[in-house]
């Protein structure tokens, strides 16, 4: 199935209104429809499940590109061919993201987008291999999506080992701008791969930076109470608290360790799964001052305030994931537009010798290097005044951190 | 005449040339597969398990490791993860029927299990805890891995044949006479000489030998494991979804039942995109199928044989 939004609607998306945009595409005359074959984007993301959040608000992101996109007129280099999106639920099982592949591509797909979680993209990037079809991945951090050997795939973002790299001299940097008040720290993070590679490798890194690391506190997802992992932290006495988790784990965290009077220089998460603008907003008093190393627009850059506003205007949050379903849709398109056609081999010659700059990420005009954008870097952020702000790097930081973080 | 519908429908794939179609065949073969492992201790044994993933993920485990760790080769996984997997199963079945477990004492016990396994793989470096194995792409024959979905198919297949067959002489031998005698009364059982705990375990470490292969299949497929996906509960219930709605105890119900879900499950993911109303529209069904079929579906050829 394929919907298609005019700039007007997205202007004003809401979730219902989304439903109903769509299905009028879908009951409009097919005189309507752009005269030049429309090319066809495999959209494969968990919208159900566990993962449902994050998954939609790719899709939702991903969905505005190609609104943005069509309301443009198209790709111009190719007649002014117009963008359709084929949906597909992920479910959070590998298997069916695989499947899916081979649906969408049966279907036409002349590419994939997606697909959040990195086990999702394993399997569906090595099923588009399969056809050699364009594969830009949404999100997902583990490095070997783009060091497999699989020629069609691109990462436009940072990957895992560039967040964490990243992650630990900005700790550094902010830490002994403040005169080193951070000396020890407690990791704690959720037990699966996401958490464990982020906790192991800023763990071998801490010590290099003078920060402690006194202990490691792993849990599972999902975890309903966080007391006796709060009282372990308190006994420990650390400085700061790392925290790998996802959504609800982290808040959950976040609201226990203030409930249980932790006193702490600060908290620091590297893609902490709960630290969003609705966070923020919904829980300021536990947010205010709470640190996390992660993806974002860069704040100064008048189109990205203007994202900001026409997503929140629209009733959705903006969080990462939907800038990440936004720019992965915005590659490919302009992969299509350099090539001048939509096909595998053109575009995918088009997108390694990429120089995409149309963007409001923190990063310079693209360079893939085996798929992966060497330019991309995630940024500092804190929660401050209910809001977030990017705080390091310099070059791009809209206010300067609060460290350590003002007692609540 | 249901041999030779099946045997249509299971070889169909192959001519209509559809991968997409090819992959759904796959994924329902590999289902009726776990079914029918679960179905040789669940449903001949009466031994109702919650945790079949811990064999499914163990398999997984074996293949993912050889190749890894020591650098052999993944063909050594199919027998190394029948044997552990059936090693497994058999400790597991010995230590809880010597203790006289049964019923819902013993469906928590392998629950239990299954979460052991978990956990054990979220913690080891051998397992590579929690970020998972991932196998190194090298498609070929003499890596077990297909580019072709028709070849992993077969490969689906030709397991999913090998548990049928396991169940067929099941149905025929005596040491599945003496499961189904136990499986009915254990004390009358005793009291014609079968041992109990050694007749119950030896049905569990076949079903979990068998099972393992499966991750093995799974393994060499998606070249990436987890202990979610190895040992997740989902996997257990999917398993006996298969046996109990197709027909738990009958030769043909888990390829029955693997079939009613996927066309279900995936007809429903191909033609509503609506998030959610997929997997609410499976669940509707199911309490329906179940509601109608209580013994399941392959009870309705025995309604029409005893009619």
């Amino acid at each position: 199935m394929t919907r298609v939004y005019s700039e007007s609607k997205v202007k004003h998306l809401t979730r219902r209104g989304a439903l109903g945009a769509g299905l009028a595409a879908l009951a409009a005359p097919a005189v309507l429809r752009a005269e030049t074959a429309p090319i066809k984007l495999g959209l494969i993301h968990p919208v159900t499940g566990a993962l449902a959040f994050s998954g939609s608000q790719c899709r939702a992101g991903a969905q505005a590109a190609i609104a943005d996109i069509n309301a443009a007129g198209g790709i111009a280099s190719m007649g002014g061919a117009k963008v359709e999106a084929m949906l597909g639920d992920a479910q959070g099982r590998p298997e069916i993201a695989a499947s899916l592949v081979d649906q969408m591509a049966e279907g036409g797909a002349h590419a994939f987008v997606g697909c959040f979680a990195s086990a999702l993209g394993l399997a569906a990037t090595q099923a588009a291999a399969k056809y050699n079809l364009p594969f830009s991945i949404d999100s997902g951090l583990v490095d070997s999506l783009t060091t497999r050997g699989l020629g069609n795939v691109f990462r436009l973002f940072p990957n895992a080992s560039s967040v964490s790299a990243d992650a630990m001299t900005a700790l550094d940097t902010i830490n002994k701008k403040a005169g080193s008040p951070a000396k020890s720290a407690v990791i704690v993070h959720e037990d699966s791969e996401f958490g464990t590679s982020s906790a192991k490798l800023t763990a071998a890194v801490l010590p290099k930076i003078g920060i402690e690391v006194k202990e490691l506190i792993a849990h599972a997802t999902p975890t309903r109470d966080f007391t006796n992992v709060a009282l372990r932290i308190k006994s420990e006495k650390p400085d700061l608290v790392i925290i790998s988790d996802y959504q609800n784990e982290y808040v959950l965290l976040a609201r226990t360790l203030v409930q249980q009077r932790v006193d702490l220089v600060g908290t620091y998460s590297v893609a902490g799964g709960g630290f969003n603008l609705k966070f923020a907003k919904e829980q300021p008093t536990i947010a205010e001052g709470m640190m996390d190393f992660n993806h974002w627009y860069a704040p100064k850059n008048p189109r990205g305030i203007a994202f900001r506003k026409r997503i929140e205007d629209a009733g959705l949050t903006l969080t990462w994931e939907i800038l990440f379903g936004y720019f992965a849709v915005q590659l490919l398109a302009d992969g299509w537009s350099r090539a001048g056609s939509a096909g595998k081999e053109p575009t995918i010659a088009a997108l390694n010798s990429s120089t995409f700059a149309d963007h409001w990420m923190p990063y310079g005009p693209t360079k893939f290097t085996n798929g992966q954008n060497s330019g991309a870097h995630a940024v500092a952020l804190q929660i401050q005044g209910g809001d977030m702000h990017v705080v390091w790097p310099d070059s791009f930081a809209d206010t300067p951190a609060i460290f350590p973080r003002a007692k609540t | 005449m249901i041999r030779i519908i099946i045997a249509i429908v299971a070889l169909l794939p192959f001519a209509v040339g559809s991968p997409f179609l090819v992959n759904l065949a796959m994924l329902t073969a590999v289902s009726a597969f776990l079914g029918q492992c679960w179905n040789i201790s669940g449903g001949f044994g009466g031994l109702t398990s919650f945790g079949h993933a811990a064999f499914f993920g163990i398999g997984a485990y074996v293949v993912a490791i050889l190749q890894i760790r020591f650098g052999l080769s993944p063909w050594l996984g199919l027998p190394a993860a029948f044997l552990l997997g059936g090693g497994v199963g058999l400790a597991i079945g010995f230590a809880s029927f010597r203790a006289g477990l049964r019923g819902s004492y013993f469906a928590l016990v392998t629950l239990a299990f299954a979460e052991v396994f978990r956990v054990l793989a979220n913690s080891l470096d051998i397992t590579g805890a929690g970020l998972g194995m991932q196998i190194r792409r090298q498609p070929g024959l003499i890596t077990f891995q297909f580019v072709d979905g028709r070849l992993i198919y077969a490969a689906a297949l030709a397991l999913l044949a090998l548990a049928t067959l396991c169940a067929w002489h099941l149905r025929r031998s005596r040491f599945g006479a003496q499961l189904a005698a136990v499986r009915e009364s254990e004390d009358a059982a005793a009291a014609l000489g079968i041992g109990v705990v050694r007749t119950k375990s030896l049905a569990l470490g076949l079903s979990g030998g068998l099972t393992a292969l499966g991750g093995v299949l799974y393994a060499q497929t998606y070249l990436y494991i987890d202990p979610s996906i190895a040992f997740g509960s989902a996997r257990s219930v999917e398993m006996l979804l298969v046996a109990m709605i197709g027909g738990a105890g009958t030769i043909w119900g888990p390829l029955l039942g693997a079939l009613v879900l996927h066309v279900i499950a995936d007809g429903a993911r191909v033609f509503i995109d609506t998030p959610g109303a997929a997997p609410m529209l499976y669940g509707v069904l199911l309490l329906v199928v179940i509601w109608l079929l209580p013994g399941g579906i392959a009870s309705l050829k025995l309604r029409r044989a005893h009619a």
